[in-house]
């Protein structure tokens, strides 16, 4: 049997009265990537936040690698990193220093971090422009950026929140194949995305939200099998057949 | 432990960011240099001998007259000598010229001791000084009737003297009446020939100014005050910094690493308070290397209301990061707390020279503690003990803003 690394139990969250988060419950084994898909509004993100200790849940609790997130939030945050949906860099520093800084705070010292952020520029094929400013960088080349931080201090719980938006082919391709050499190397990842033939090619398990809550939960060809035969189904029909094709925005 | 390295590590971050904007550096460091050479140039020039008040003083008596002691008394013998603030006071020889001078305009006035003064004072009976000016300069025809008054004023508390005394020996029965008249006939002879004998000078003037001003260099007060204008500038221009975190979404991630919340707000402080003391160190450095400032009888006490000057301010910054939404708001009210509080806490010109009710308002902003305390050191030849009060003022403003941001920032951060 496999090892729950992550073991969310009965989470709530609302912001003003609104219920973003509504009960939901569900672990991540050791090494496994968890696809989380929902449309606009479905509290993915809200969900992602609150595993992050970024906000707090209302009720509920988190456990990681066997730690409490609601009594030992800094032992958790020893053991995620986060690739958040927006970019989150400073476009006046350079890649190298911004990979720097964040793996400090993560914890490591000045060498230490200036070795896997050079490391981790070269995972992402930007070796030869770690100098450069953020600000002059394509908007691939920030994605890139963007899930190299949260790899700094070797996390080995990733969150990645939509972290493929905008960005061509090719950068989404290396984004891939670095997330699967993480997922070869033990890492476990929780993904959130749109895309949901990325969604199909990277996740072990795939659980669709709506309204806060979870409305179904498996494997993709399990998803699939729900609503017909798998090989003639998509992910996208299971999608929209389970979360309706009203526009959310 | 690691939350101070995080704290120190965001510091470090800051100023990294900072170094690397233009446009923040030259409105940190350079447009606040420009300011204080330029005011320090318009103050010199109003404290300058060019502008001095001149009192002219003229008398139509006979040669030998009590006038004659007065005015040599008051007369400004070497103008080089005079201090910030005293009129340069001028004998004019002939009347009659330095009349026709103010009916050309050449003059702006003047005043007269009458042809009977003398008798007038020695004999008891009231006279007139006449003040001769030009109704065009509103500001030397007040000094005159000041001056003319004081005259006035300083002849009539003699007088008083003169009959008191006579009045308590007649009471006493030491002299009769008439031998009183007599009496009062002796002490006005010798208060004549007091007032004739050369060097034993019957009157004598002292001028007083309000708290010994010694404002010989101007940048004691310029520096000191647009230091801490620029200083409180920057520290709540820096409030978007918190804000920009929050919109690029680093807050975020900052906010999932291992910096907790309160060593993120350490961090942002201590950002700006780093970025104050570059500041800080420049204009004192400028002010004392170019512009020749004295430090005062107690340089450790100007470092130290520096040194609270910039927590108070980065405080401020922090407590306004934590205040507003989006950075475009928190740069209009940095903005224009900032242009608010520096003239009312006397940034743009000293306090001292401001009216009572000025000063009283001061007192609300941590602008006016601060170059009060400067003023007194830099100005007034304070002791370290003298700005003890200023110094706690600060501490306290620092603590109170700190704390609303610390408060704030717990509920608010998401």
């Amino acid at each position: 049997m496999s090892e729950a690394f992550l073991a969310v139990k009965e989470i709530h969250k609302s912001f003003n009265g609104q219920k973003a988060v509504n009960g939901i419950s569900f672990t991540i084994d050791k090494g496994e990537i968890f696809g989380l898909l929902g449309p606009n509004g479905a509290g993915k993100t809200t969900v992602i936040r609150i595993l992050s200790t970024v906000l707090e849940a209302d009720a509920g609790d988190v456990t990681v690698g066997g730690y409490s997130l609601r009594k030992n939030p800094a032992a958790v945050r020893n053991l995620v990193g986060v690739c958040p949906q927006d970019l989150a860099l400073y476009e006046e520093l350079s890649a190298l220093d911004n990979l720097i800084f964040f793996g400090q705070l993560e914890g490591l010292s000045g060498r230490e971090a200036k070795s896997q952020a050079i490391s981790h520029l070269s995972l992402m094929g930007l070796t030869e422009r770690g100098k450069g400013k953020i600000s002059k960088f394509s908007g691939g080349m920030k994605r890139r950026i963007n899930l190299a931080i949260a790899l700094m201090g070797n996390p080995k719980l990733l969150f990645l929140d939509e972290p493929t938006v905008g960005i061509d082919p090719q950068s989404r391709n290396n984004i891939f194949e670095t997330i699967r050499s993480l997922r070869d190397k033990g890492m476990t990842v929780l993904y959130t995305t749109h895309y949901m033939e990325e969604a199909d090619r990277l996740c072990d398990r795939i659980a669709i939200m709506d309204g806060g809550k979870f409305v179904a939960m498996d494997t993709p060809q399990g998803l699939k099998r729900q609503i017909g035969d798998p090989d003639k189904v998509t992910l996208e029909d299971v999608f929209l057949k389970l979360t309706g094709r009203s526009l959310r925005d | 432990m690691q939350q101070l390295r995080n704290i120190w590590l965001l510091t470090i971050k800051d100023l990294k960011l900072f170094a690397a904007d233009r446009g923040a550096l030259f409105f940190a460091i350079i447009f606040p240099m420009l300011f204080v050479v330029l005011f320090n140039y318009m103050m010199t020039g109003v404290m300058g001998e060019d502008s001095r008040l001149e009192i002219n003083l003229a008398t139509q008596e006979p040669a030998g007259g009590i006038s004659y002691q007065i005015i040599a008394a008051m007369e400004t013998k070497d103008a080089t000598t005079l201090k910030p603030g005293e009129p340069k006071i001028t004998w004019l020889r002939d009347y009659e010229q330095a009349k026709q001078d103010v009916e050309d305009k050449k003059l702006s006035g003047f005043i007269a001791f009458p042809e009977d003064f003398s008798e007038a004072v020695m004999m008891g009976y009231g006279t007139s000084l006449e003040v001769i000016f030009n109704p065009n300069n509103m500001e030397a025809t007040a000094a005159l009737e000041g001056v003319a008054q004081s005259i006035a004023s300083e002849l009539g508390a003699s007088r008083v003297v003169n009959d008191t005394v006579i009045s308590l020996l007649v009471e006493k029965d030491l002299f009769s009446t008439g031998a009183a008249e007599d009496l009062g006939q002796e002490i006005q002879a010798l208060l004549a020939r007091q007032a004739t004998a050369a060097g034993n000078e019957m009157i004598t003037f002292s001028t007083q100014t309000v708290g010994e001003v010694k404002a010989e260099n101007p940048a004691n007060f310029v520096i000191p005050g647009y230091l801490v204008m620029f200083v409180f500038f920057t520290a709540a221009f820096s409030a978007s910094q918190l804000v920009k975190e929050r919109q690029n979404h680093t807050l975020e991630r900052l906010l999932s690493s291992s910096a907790t919340r309160n060593a993120v707000l350490g961090g942002v402080f201590c950002g700006t308070a780093a970025k104050s003391l570059v500041q800080i160190t420049i204009f004192w450095l400028v002010g004392i290397i170019f512009f020749k400032m004295n430090m005062g009888t107690s340089p450790l006490a100007v470092i130290l209301i520096s040194i609270l000057m910039i927590l108070v301010s980065s405080a401020f910054g922090v407590m306004l990061a934590t205040m507003v939404k989006t950075e475009r708001s928190a740069s209009s009210i940095g903005v224009i707390t900032s242009l608010i509080l520096a003239p009312l806490g006397g940034c743009w010109w000293p306090l001292f020279i401001t009216p009572k009710w000025m000063q009283f308002i001061a007192k609300i902003t941590p602008h006016g503690w601060a170059t009060t305390g400067f003023n007194k050191l830099l100005v007034f030849g304070g002791d370290f003990a003298s700005v003890i009060p200023e110094m706690l003022v600060l501490l306290a403003f620092a603590i109170v803003f700190g704390l609303i941001a610390v408060l704030r920032f717990k509920t608010n951060a998401d």
